[in-house]
């Protein structure tokens, strides 16, 4: 049946330009399939756009702040308008990574070790005399990212204990506080998850031509290779999936997820980096390669994350 | 059975050059300061609300009355006479003396740095830039394949001492040298001024090696304090006259909509371009160079002019007091005596790319150094165009940009 659906997209994040993108390609499936779309950008005015006109759902095509932090679920819980995408709470939980990763080692699901540290322990306890320490539990080479960005923006491997505090300054150019998380050599995988009754997709291996899935990495046609189903063995494959299940019901994504999973080479354990509730849609994007390898067309993806929305 | 995921099935026909070609993170963080409620420094925006949108009216209506067939139809691939002969008067201004059969008109000057990169380089060809340099020639002679080599400026331009020993090396090894490209008025994107003695030192080094001066002159009219200082092609026309071609645009005399530009070349060069118009454009746009050409014959267009000097003065005065008010120790700029641009340094471990993302989170954007570098440099350096806010606003946007700049060095202090 035709519905009116409005697509959040473009917003204030910095991932502004990759959700217009999402937002596009969805709006045009959405049109294929007979929908009315009303494209919202958001800004100031969106509380008035989503109440001038009769919604019947909103298409959440935003990436990054205010779109994967729980603000805009909270926004259309307050004024009841179905939307895609998981609820407040994975949201609240899933982008802040640090409460995200506190959440998996409660439950043993494997993550990097790690430490973070906020903007104010530095201005106000002293915690850049801690880097010696850390660097010492953890050892080198390390992650330094910002605990809340999507896109890998702000992320940085170090290699040598001078850089760090570089790489610190940089993360919290993205966000308050910084996590400084045990560098895993191995295989980058997306577990994507849709439906009510999860149903888990082919998983995707990601082969960036970099050391890492950097944001250039992420953007850029040819700068990375994907292969799906991913090549790990039958058993890896199945650990990677449990753990993928794992993450998403823990963290009540009970539509939609992306679950970031990094294998160790050596000792094949699969370490979840982070859950991504609103994953990209873009065309170089990892939920819709994973659904084309299930056979479903984006068009069909499209419906399905609609249709377990109303 | 795992498959590879092709996005481009054509992927393996596209041309080499396609490789130089890309976007890249700071584009997409750019995307946001559109937004009206981001203070913006990154772009060089001319201000064209200063121009009588009413004469505009006036002269488009001439056209379409008057000649309106002609002018919605093809023209002429050297472009409109008569605009090339309003040309000749804008150029006189700055004390060049050209002719007409020496001009042509181009779609911005963009498309002139094109037009002469498509005529003369080759893959492998060395193009020596001033650095950091404009990021549309940068991206212009990469797409051609071309391997540029950056000389560093200081406060009178490009470092000629620097370039000497550059150029006898090159001829040392014999490498395939093309020309040199220089922005010597309020360079884009460092603000800065060539020195007439540089001036004639680049000249004397060109000649020397026999290479070509590519001079790029699209602000050399917006000067605010000083007297001119001859371009490179004048004192070249002193001599054989035949060194220098050089480039300049309407975008900021005029306005950068109509996209019309020219360049001014010896003649069996301009013959090349003509033959890289005619496989390309054909032509310039018919109607919007006799719409260049009737502001040109109206007198107020140096009225116009007049104006925005006025209005860019009185925001560099602002960008500049109020970086010298606010901005940290550890921190320098130009300070640009005309153009749209000041350049910003920062200490060596502040990486102006990150800088930008704690900036558009708080409303305020300018343009990583990093942009205008062909190679690794300019990581802690930034371009602040003062042309497209009013004063209040670059105020504000400068004392935000001061107070994320303060935090990070205090932070980077703590770890010592």
């Amino acid at each position: 049946m035709k519905k009116n659906i409005a697509v959040l997209m473009g917003g204030r994040s910095l991932e502004r330009e990759f959700s217009i993108k999402s937002g596009q390609r969805v709006s045009n499936a959405l049109k294929k399939l007979g929908h009315k779309v009303i494209k919202l950008d958001i800004d100031e005015s969106i509380v008035d756009n989503l109440n001038s006109e009769k919604i019947d759902l909103a298409y959440i095509a935003l990436h990054g702040k205010d779109g994967e932090d729980g603000t805009i679920q909270e926004i259309l819980e307050v004024l009841n308008i179905p939307y895609t995408g998981p609820g407040v709470y994975p949201n609240v939980v899933s982008f802040d990574k640090i409460v995200s990763k506190q959440i998996f080692m409660s439950l043993d699901i494997p993550t990097p070790p790690f430490y973070f540290l906020n903007t104010s322990s530095f201005r106000e306890l002293g915690s850049s005399k801690l880097l010696p320490f850390i660097t010492k539990k953890i050892g080198l080479p390390l992650v330094v990212k910002p605990s809340a960005q999507g896109s890998a923006l702000g992320i940085r491997i170090v290699n040598e204990k001078e850089s760090i505090p570089e790489a610190i300054i940089s993360a919290l150019s993205y966000s308050k506080k910084v996590i400084l998380e045990k560098f895993i050599d191995g295989v980058e995988l997306a577990v994507s998850i849709i439906g009510k009754e999860p149903r888990i997709l082919p998983v995707v291996e990601i082969v960036p031509k970099k050391k890492f899935f950097d944001f250039e990495s992420r953007s850029r046609t040819g700068e990375t290779e994907y292969f799906v189903p991913a090549r790990v063995s039958a058993s890896s494959d199945k650990k990677v999936k449990e753990v993928a299940i794992a993450v998403h019901n823990a963290l009540k994504c009970n539509k939609l997820s992306r679950v970031d999973i990094i294998m160790d080479r050596k000792e094949e354990v699969p370490y979840v980096l982070e859950l991504n509730t609103s994953p990209g849609m873009t065309d170089t994007s990892l939920l819709p390669m994973s659904a084309e390898a299930a056979g479903l067309s984006f068009e069909e993806l499209v419906d399905e994350i609609i249709k377990m929305s109303l | 059975m795992s498959k590879k995921i092709t996005f481009d099935y054509w992927e393996h026909l596209y041309s080499n050059r396609t490789e130089y070609m890309f976007s890249s993170e700071i584009r997409d963080l750019l995307s946001l300061s559109a937004r009206p409620d981001i203070i913006s420094f990154s772009g060089g925006l001319p201000e064209v609300r200063a121009l009588s949108f009413q004469r505009l009216e006036r002269y488009i209506k001439r056209i379409l009355k008057t000649n309106g067939d002609i002018s919605l139809q093809y023209g002429e691939s050297e472009g409109y006479y008569p605009l090339r002969t309003k040309l000749i008067e804008v150029m006189k201004l700055e004390g060049l003396d050209t002719v007409e059969e020496d001009i042509i008109t181009t779609t911005g000057g963009q498309q002139a740095l094109d037009l002469l990169a498509k005529i003369f380089i080759d893959p492998g060809d060395i193009i020596i830039t001033e650095s950091p340099a404009y990021t549309g020639a940068l991206n212009s002679f990469r797409s051609y394949e071309a391997k540029i080599i950056g000389i560093p400026l200081d406060k009178d331009g490009i470092d000629t001492s620097v370039l000497e020993k550059k150029l006898k090396e090159l001829g040392d090894k014999k490498a395939r040298v093309k020309f040199i490209y220089l922005v010597p008025n309020f360079s884009n994107p460092s603000g800065v001024t060539l020195s007439l003695q540089r001036r004639k030192k680049a000249l004397e080094l060109a000649k020397k090696y026999n290479i070509m001066i590519l001079e790029d002159n699209p602000y050399g009219m917006l000067r605010y304090k000083d007297k001119p200082i001859p371009t490179i092609k004048e004192l070249d026309s002193k001599g054989d006259d035949h060194t220098v071609i050089y480039i300049s645009t309407m975008s900021k005399l005029f306005a950068p909509g109509f996209r019309i530009g020219w360049i001014v070349a010896p003649h069996p060069i301009l013959e090349k371009i003509i033959l890289g118009v005619q496989s390309s454009i054909l032509c310039v746009s018919t109607f919007s160079q006799r719409i260049a050409y009737e502001y040109f014959s109206d007198p107020s267009w140096r009225d116009n002019i007049d104006e925005f000097i006025k209005i860019y003065a009185k925001r560099r005065d602002a960008m500049i007091n109020t970086l010298e008010e606010s901005f940290p120790e550890g921190t320098s700029w130009s300070i640009p005596k005309g153009g749209f641009f000041i350049w910003l340094k920062l200490p060596h471990y502040l990486n102006t790319k990150e800088i930008l993302a704690d900036a558009v989170r708080n409303n305020v954007a300018f343009v990583p150094g990093s942009a205008f570098y062909a190679d690794e440099r300019g990581i802690n350096e930034a371009r602040l165009a003062f042309c497209t806010e009013n004063t209040e606003r670059i105020e504000k946007g400068i004392k935000i940009l001061a107070g994320i700049i303060k935090e990070k060095i205090k932070l980077y202090k703590s770890f010592k």
